[in-house]
């Protein structure tokens, strides 16, 4: 959400600090701000506001939370007290579980006109295009107290609106003219022959323009369940459905609406020509919350005084009598004595606890499941055989078991629909994958769960499994790691592949291995390019000498790896010849090859 | 083909060289033998013909084993040499960079008296929300779109806090767990959006736990995984599942607090959600929150262990191209 400064500080006149100051502030009490930004003079304040401050997705809330902690008066708006006449409005609402409180009334002999400048600028900070005065005041009462509201044009709609569940309509056109296919129990407000809005969303045929003369205009507070399901249906995200999906306040409603009446009459010159329609079938029934103020002391930790707790409650406008404390209507977020600990604790402030004093380290029983430490002595096994691990996805493109497979009904990723039941099905993919990068003699390995079905219930096993560019060198290592595991192994094979399921083990894993020390892995970016190059030489030589000797003429940002292959001692001319095989990596073809040469004299 | 030339020649070979071009020559696929197979069509009796010839294939196979067995012991040695020598042919097998990860967590968590703990990949909507304070319709799922099994009760987990659910549904306080988790959401996979994510969870239940507690243990994590220096504030942020519930954030680590393009102009990077355990949470489990408090925290592995391993593609940690460099002498 944005907040234009000025804005607030009408709310908040005396407000002390710098916006860098304010941002950190805003952050720490729990609206986490991003940024702030200088554009004409204003400075804008991009915040990420809690889905369970439904309130502070308008500027009133905000307002309210910063004269907690600025300890400043919150200033509302002068509205003077209205005349209503005596035409009441025809309105009826039959979605009577749907809707939480409306408040409507009709204004006739308005002079629509486009914005003035403040307004569209206001506007165009929150990313809204201005349309015109009424449209724009809407939008602008709406981003001040965070509660939606609409204008209807009743040279089209007419007065007889109707807030009900659709029923009979198939379509509905926005104000933007898209064509929404609708379902019955949608929440509209719709006339006896057409519909005309959407709870969260406007529609054409009732569009405010600049020949409107007479509105109703409404303010609302909706079951939110209902409108977040509608907007998922319809896969539709307003400004407003944004509001009405959080718990809004309808005894917010009053004020915010007189003010949207004032401005329209002060910008639009028209007159009330209704009574004022307020439909609030049950009035909000408030908590009462038991508190105790040493809770936010034992909770945080800290020392927080008593005074303190109890003047912030009071100032966030908490009534507090003996022990028990009613918060605030426009908090609706405040339901236990846990809520209202967190309010003094974040008023107080969260960098008051220290932190350098982490939990003791008490042993408790180790809760630790023995399938645990099972895989994590596996993988030290295994790496110190030479196997690298590997983590790949668990769904897959084919099942080996159509009749166990388990499927994923919505993956976004539909081409992959299924979960693995077989390791081997991942090590395919990533040996296919190490083929393309021409990676030398992988060998690797995976833990991991593997999935299957049966008489309708789910399972899931950890299994094991490993490939070996060596099918014989694979049955050894599976051999080495049953003798370290003290039991038999019966891995399915297939070819250079095995798998073995880890939950069926009965394992002793009491005998030392060495722990995997930690390496640095890499992205590879380019294919491994491997070439051999035989270098005779006159006697004998040392391995090592050789290796490093030649590691240390190629760079190391090139170098993969280097080994000897072969040698060998021709007896008639008595050279010795070695054969090195050296793998590159981050670099062309042709770099790959002149370092080569260059490397080993082969030019 | 002259019988007598070819076994002479095998007997008479120094090298091992020498023998392999000897077998070659003769058994290779286009060799001289495999030559003669083409003559059985015209021979004179080709039953008689093929039969000899096979005899002779097997007789020639059987000589060059045996000559190898003896021929150019020094080249065998060397070679034996090579592989047992200090320079070691044979590789060193790596752990995935999430594994590290995990297991510098485990082993922090295990030194301050730690479980470390698991819980199943295909949950309930139960244990993957509703224990967590999280009832249906609520607008914090909004921020995990689920991939299903079975629409609405069974879903691949979203979050590790559904282990938390698991493991407070099934042991009695007081208990101190750390946990990583492979979860899963409903997004597209590309270069930096990933439908599998791995976050790291920690949960301790016990008399008198405060915010101080989770606050200290958090901060030590930090400092294990980013260095004594790093700086992290810790600040209100809602969860569901935690009251009060407190965000760390790290000073971005690229603009150290001034605000850049990594950290979206904040200065600061989320670095997961924590709370003291929100009692609907313990009370839904059987706990009784009156007697037991509790802190949980979360975060993702993800993002830190690419930074570190300076990977630039989230789908290189899941398989791909991901390798490792052979260990150097």
């Amino acid at each position: 959400m944005k907040l234009v400064l000025s804005e607030l500080k009408k709310l908040l006149p005396g407000l002390p600090v710098e916006p860098q100051q304010l941002r950190d502030d805003l952050t720490m009490i729990g609206h986490f701000t991003n940024f702030y930004e200088k554009i004409d003079d204003e400075i804008i304040f991009d915040l990420d506001i809690k889905v369970n401050r439904g309130d502070c997705l308008g500027y009133y809330g905000l307002a309210r939370d910063l004269s907690v902690l600025y300890n400043l008066p919150l200033v509302l708006p002068n509205l003077p007290q209205l005349n209503f006449p005596e035409y009441k409005l025809p309105i009826l609402v039959t979605a009577k579980n749907e809707v939480k409180r409306i408040q409507a009334v009709k204004i006739s002999n308005l002079k629509n006109i486009p914005s003035p400048d403040w307004l569209k600028k206001f506007l165009e900070f929150h990313q809204i295009n201005s349309i015109n005065t009424l449209v724009d005041l809407t939008n602008y009462i709406m981003f001040l107290y965070g509660l939606p509201c609409h204008a209807f044009d009743t040279a089209k709609s007419g007065d007889n609106l109707l807030w009900e569940l659709n029923s009979h309509y198939s379509e509905f056109v926005t104000l933007d003219q898209t064509t929404l296919k609708l379902k019955p129990g949608i929440l509209m407000v719709n006339n006896p022959t057409t519909p005309l809005s959407l709870s969260f969303l406007g529609g054409q045929a009732c569009a405010i323009g600049l020949k409107t003369t007479e509105t109703i205009i409404e303010m609302a507070v909706y079951d939110r369940t209902r409108v977040r399901l509608d907007s998922r249906f319809l896969k539709t995200t307003t400004e407003a459905g944004t509001r009405l999906e959080k718990d809004l306040d309808s005894d917010t409603i009053p004020l915010a609406f007189s003010h949207l009446i004032k401005l329209i009459i002060d910008l639009c010159h028209g007159q009330v020509s209704s009574q004022l329609f307020d439909y609030y079938p049950e009035a909000i029934a408030l908590p009462k919350i038991k508190f105790d103020p040493q809770k936010p002391s034992v909770y945080s930790g800290i020392d927080i005084p008593v005074d303190f707790s109890l003047n912030v409650l009071q100032q966030l406008g908490c009534i507090i009598q003996n022990e028990l404390v009613t918060p605030p209507s426009i908090r609706k977020d405040i339901t236990l004595e846990e809520d209202l600990t967190e309010e003094v604790i974040r008023f107080w402030g969260y960098q008051k606890i220290p932190t350098n004093q982490p939990i003791s380290n008490t042993i408790l029983p180790d809760i630790t499941p023995k399938i645990i430490y099972l895989t994590e002595y596996v993988k030290d096994v295994l790496t110190n055989l030479g196997y690298d691990e590997i983590r790949s996805w668990p769904l897959t493109q084919k099942p080996v078991d159509p009749n166990t497979v388990i499927t994923t009904q919505n993956s976004i990723n539909s081409e992959y629909p299924y979960l693995r039941q077989s390791l081997v099905q991942s090590l395919k993919v990533q040996l296919d994958q190490y083929d393309r990068y021409k990676l030398p003699a992988p060998q690797f390995f995976e833990i991991g769960k593997i999935f299957s079905q049966k008489d309708g219930q789910y399972l899931e096993k950890y299994s094991l499994g490993l490939y070996h560019s060596n099918s014989g060198q694979l049955s050894a290592d599976i051999q080495a790691l049953s003798e370290k595991l003290n039991a038999p192994l019966s891995p399915l094979s297939d070819g250079n592949f095995s798998e073995i399921i880890l939950d069926d083990l009965k394992v002793d894993i009491s005998n030392s291995i060495a722990p995997a020390q930690n390496y640095h892995s890499y992205e590879l970016t380019s294919q491994i390019i491997t070439l051999d190059a035989n270098v005779n030489y006159d006697s004998k030589q040392n391995p090592v000498d050789l290796i490093n000797h030649y590691s240390s003429l190629i760079s190391p940002d090139l170098l993969w790896q280097i080994v000897i292959t072969d040698v060998y001692h021709d007896q008639k001319t008595n050279k010795y010849r070695y054969t090195f095989r050296v793998s590159y990596y981050n670099c062309d073809d042709k770099t790959a090859k002149s370092t080569h040469l260059s490397v080993f004299n082969l030019l | 083909m002259d019988i007598n030339k070819i076994i002479d020649q095998i007997t008479t070979v120094t090298s091992s060289e020498d023998l392999e071009k000897i077998r070659i020559e003769l058994l290779g696929r286009q060799g001289t033998i495999n030559q003669e197979f083409s003559k059985i069509k015209t021979a004179p009796n080709p039953k008689q013909f093929g039969a000899d010839l096979n005899n002779f294939k097997k007789q020639i196979k059987e000589l060059i084993l045996e000559k190898s067995k003896t021929v150019s012991s020094e080249t065998r040695n060397l070679k034996l040499e090579i592989k047992n020598s200090d320079f070691s042919l044979s590789k060193i097998g790596h752990l995935h960079p999430i594994t590290q990860t995990e297991r510098a967590l485990n082993e922090l968590f295990k030194s301050l008296g730690f479980s470390i703990y698991d819980g199943p990949v295909i949950e309930t909507d139960e244990y993957n929300f509703e224990r967590l304070n999280v009832p249906k319709n609520h607008p914090a799922r909004d921020m995990q779109d689920s991939i299903f099994i079975r629409e609405p009760q069974y879903l691949l987990r979203t979050q590790a806090s559904a282990i938390e659910a698991r493991l407070l549904a099934a042991e009695k306080p007081p208990f101190k767990v750390a946990f990583p988790g492979t979860t899963y959401r409903n997004e597209k996979v590309n270069k930096s959006n990933h439908f599998v994510f791995h976050q790291y969870q920690a949960v301790v239940v016990d008399h008198d736990i405060a915010m101080r507690d989770l606050i200290g243990t958090m901060d030590l994590m930090f400092k294990t995984l980013y260095g004594p220096d790093v700086v992290v504030r810790y600040r209100c942020k809602y969860y569901p599942e935690v009251e009060p519930g407190v965000g760390p954030d790290m000073q971005c680590f690229n603009c150290h607090g001034t605000g850049c393009g990594v950290c979206k102009g904040a200065g600061w990077i989320e670095m997961g959600g924590s709370g003291l355990i929100h009692p609907n949470v313990l009370q839904k489990a059987g706990i009784d929150p009156k007697i037991w408090r509790g802190f949980a925290f979360g975060m993702g592995l993800d993002r830190w262990t690419m930074a570190k391993y300076k990977i630039t593609d989230i789908r290189t940690l899941l398989g791909g191209n991901l390798a490792y460099k052979p260990n150097s002498l």
